[in-house]
């Protein structure tokens, strides 16, 4: 009879098994690459946080020798905020790796719960916000040894808080996540709370002077939370009120023991072998007659049943409403910022002759981007479009007409907009931004299509962590927008020049013209180079994992 | 001469270093239920992409119905529905949204793919849940609407890789059901499975691939005697056995396992 291995072997067994992982991620090309670029934006953020850090002591060291409390109280809620909301946004709402598919072996209960732990701890940006409480307590050291009494419990408290809070936050949101329903919702929360960030700053600087009376009759209730209470415990205890500093690290302890409840309760759920199903619960009511597809005017049978279905994709991705979203909300926060006010828009939009313009170039440059891997959303379901007696062109085309649909609805939308926001625009203007906004897109669209067939990437749906193109398609639509940004320059300004901007339309028009035989050209080639690449297309589109 | 559907001649694929297909000349007549059998590895699923258009061949021909598929491959795929290795179902539609796609995509009209969709979810049980997303479908659902999806412009050959698998005893039933109709009304059905009795309840003829090379090929009666004529036993054997002994699986005696009592 064996036993099963003691809990340090155990945790050992797992610290082995990610490190295998990792290491034979770096296998493939794509795991090299993901590395490199991981390294390369990590160098910023490490001095990020580095130097953030010497800030914060320094800070603590004023706020402690000079008695101010509130500087104090603003750094711990800052950490708190941070190690709370990083690693949400960073993983996408999205569930992190899975302790529990490890039950299946003889794992401990403790074990389990450590791994959990583990995965807190070791998260970069918990790392970081321990790093700042240390320098924290570096500067309150500095600042008076005595305070050191308070601030040692103080912040050891919150951290253990914050460290449980984010353990809950992730065991709660893996159970959502499990189900395919919940985690859409979770996805449009995520947008939702991305937009409301955007519209903190216009609020305040339109309503703030109002809503400051409110906020500051709420301040002294965020001395009953966490962050709040370790701020008041240290500058509290330090002033010689020993029995209102201890009462509020009771309160700390308290609030984390509560915590501790909550996650134990989800932790056991999980050890005792919780299996949350992808499926939705059956239902009789789905039963009904199957409609007949669409017809799209103007296009085949199977150019129509493909846009139906690139639709239907469309309106259930609800990562898509991300792109789709942006630049009318972003234009309509650039209109609250400012009051709303004709007047008070920023000088290089206030002018009736840019914004349109600027808003058309800010939609293309959201958009166009998405032509690069145009496949990515097929997924498994290619190789029924492979195995069709279709010609791969067609697949590109219905891509491509509803890519225009949309981008045609945006610059609709902003247009409205910018007739409320700044007024009319001068016709001449209209006139020569169409003409440019059919070149961009035309040319994106070709070569949106060359580089979809050749540097495809799966995308999955609801997921917003990690969701780019292939590094290739980055660069080569990054290019393709220098190209086109320098063309477009050159041709506006040599019209100027030539003292005439409506020839600028003409020239633009003409490049339009260029692209669209360019365009035509692609189509052409796509079949071939779809049947020549289906073995790539079929391998990277249908990656599991 | 009897009509072929699917022909090979020196039929290779190779990935790499590795030859995963080797010279392999099949020949199937229409109307059989054929089954393609070999061990794990042994290049089952990279002959039935070639044979579908999913991967393209090193060397070597592949002829449908008489046509060259690499000549013709839209007027091939008109005449074959396939169910391949991961099913490649958009799982962001309901059922009667992919099937009457399906339909589109094969040159059915709206109308007719929007009828054959309804009767094919009736026959599959899937009308039930006609508003869920693939996505929340069962396994052996999204197996049962993959075969539907194959069969609704009517193939005159269809191509299975491994229809079986995951599929439980009341789904097996309703998918074989299918199948022994379409043969009866002159398909014919190409088929990979490793549940070796149901090929030999439902294939005529069978080809067995092992290590890339195709080392048995013609009807089940046909291998039989020819194993029992080399064992000499006058044994009538089951097609697993017939099996084991082309692919060398009971050559070697099986070795104990030291720790297992």
């Amino acid at each position: 009879m064996i036993s099963a291995p003691g809990k340090q072997e155990q945790l050992r067994l797992v610290g082995w098994l990610r490190w295998r992982l990792f290491v034979n991620s770096l296998r493939t090309q794509r795991g090299k690459i993901d590395l490199i670029s991981r390294i390369i934006l990590s160098v910023g953020i490490v001095v990020v946080v580095l130097v953030v850090g010497p800030l914060l002591g320094a800070g603590s060291w004023y706020a402690i020798s000079h008695g101010k409390s509130i500087i104090l109280s603003t750094e711990i809620w800052f950490v708190f905020l941070i190690w709370l909301l990083l690693p949400l946004v960073i993983t996408g709402f999205g569930a992190e790796s899975d302790p529990a598919s490890l039950l299946r072996f003889p794992l401990r209960y403790s074990t389990f719960v450590l791994l959990a732990f583990a995965h807190g701890i070791f998260d970069p940006v918990a790392v970081a916000a321990l790093y700042w409480l240390l320098a924290m307590l570096a500067g309150i050291a500095v600042a008076s040894l005595g305070a050191l009494l308070w601030a040692i419990p103080g912040l050891a408290a919150l951290a253990l808080f914050n460290l449980l809070l984010n353990r809950a936050i992730f065991a709660w949101l893996s159970r959502w996540m499990a189900q395919r329903r919940t985690r859409e919702i979770l996805g449009a929360l995520f947008i939702l709370v991305m937009f409301s960030f955007q519209l903190i700053g216009p609020l305040t600087g339109r309503y703030g002077n109002h809503a400051l009376p409110m906020v500051t009759c709420l301040a002294p209730a965020g001395q009953l939370l966490p962050p709040g209470m370790a701020a008041s415990a240290i500058t509290t205890g330090h002033a010689g009120r020993a029995g209102r500093a201890s009462a509020e690290l009771m309160g700390l302890l308290v609030y984390s023991g509560v915590l501790g409840l909550l996650l134990s309760i989800r932790l056991q759920a999980e050890y005792r072998g919780e299996n949350l199903s992808e499926a939705r619960r059956e239902t009789s009511a789905g039963r009904s007659t199957v409609r007949a597809g669409w017809n799209v005017a103007g296009f085949s049978p199977t150019v129509a049943a493909l846009f139906e279905k690139d639709l239907r994709y469309l309106i259930r991705n609800s990562t898509a409403y991300l792109n789709l979203l942006a630049p009318p909300l972003i234009l309509i926060v650039m209109g609250l910022g400012n009051g709303g006010s004709h007047a008070k828009v920023p000088v290089f939009m206030r002018a009736t002759s840019f914004f349109f313009p600027l808003s058309v170039v800010y939609v293309m440059l959201i958009l166009v981007g998405l032509a690069y891997n145009n496949l990515g959303y097929d997924g498994s379901g290619l190789p029924m479009l492979l195995v069709a007696p279709i010609r791969f062109r067609d697949v590109l085309v219905a891509k491509n007409l509803l890519h225009t649909l949309v981008v045609l609805a945006e610059v609709l939308a902003v247009s409205v907009l910018g007739r409320f926001l700044v007024g009319p625009t001068p016709p001449v203007v209209v006139w020569v931004t169409l003409a440019g906004a059919l070149f961009i897109l035309l040319t994106n669209l070709a070569a949106g299509n060359l580089v979809s067939l050749y540097f495809p990437r799966k995308l999955n749906f609801g997921q917003m962590k990690r969701q780019q193109a292939s590094g290739l398609a980055v660069a080569a639509s990054m290019g393709t927008q220098v190209l086109l940004a320098g063309l477009v320059a050159g041709t506006y300004f040599l019209s100027r020049w030539a003292g005439n901007l409506a020839w600028c339309g003409v020239a633009l028009l003409v490049l339009a013209g260029a692209a669209w035989m360019a365009y035509r050209r692609v189509l052409d080639l796509a079949s071939g180079i779809a049947w020549k690449r289906r073995e790539v297309l079929v391998t990277e589109l249908t990656r599991t994992g | 001469m009897t009509d072929l559907a699917v022909e090979t001649n020196g039929l290779c694929r190779r990935f790499g270093e590795l030859e995963a297909v080797r010279n392999v000349n099949l020949r199937v007549e229409a109307g059989q239920f054929f089954g393609f059998l070999g061990p794990n590895g042994a290049g089952k699923s990279t002959t039935i992409k070639m044979l579908t258009g999913l991967l393209e061949p090193t060397a070597g021909s592949i002829r449908i119905l008489g046509l060259d598929l690499v000549g013709n491959p839209v007027d091939v795929k008109c005449q074959i529905g396939v169910v391949p290795e991961g099913l490649a179902l958009f799982d962001r539609l309901t059922g009667p949204e992919y099937l009457t796609f399906a339909g589109r995509m094969y040159g059915l009209d709206r109308v007719t793919a929007a009828d054959r969709a309804q009767e094919l979810l009736d026959f599959m049980g899937l009308a039930d849940r006609a508003k869920s997303l693939i996505v929340d479908y069962s396994h052996g659902m999204k197996k049962k609407l993959a075969m539907a999806a194959a069969v609704i412009h009517g193939p005159k050959v269809l191509f299975l890789d491994e229809p079986f698998e995951g599929v439980d005893a009341i789904a097996a039933g309703t998918l074989k059901a299918m199948l022994n109709r379409m043969i009866a009304r002159g398909a014919t059905i190409f088929l990979t499975s490793h549940v070796l009795e149901i090929v030999e309840r439902l294939c005529s003829h069978v080809a067995i691939i092992h290590r890339g090379d195709l080392v048995a090929q013609g009807s089940i009666d046909e291998l039989r005697s020819g194993v029992s004529a080399r064992r000499g036993d006058g044994q009538k054997l089951s097609l697993e056995q017939i099996f084991l002994d082309i692919v060398g699986g009971e050559r070697a005696a099986v070795p104990e396992l030291s720790w297992l009592e």
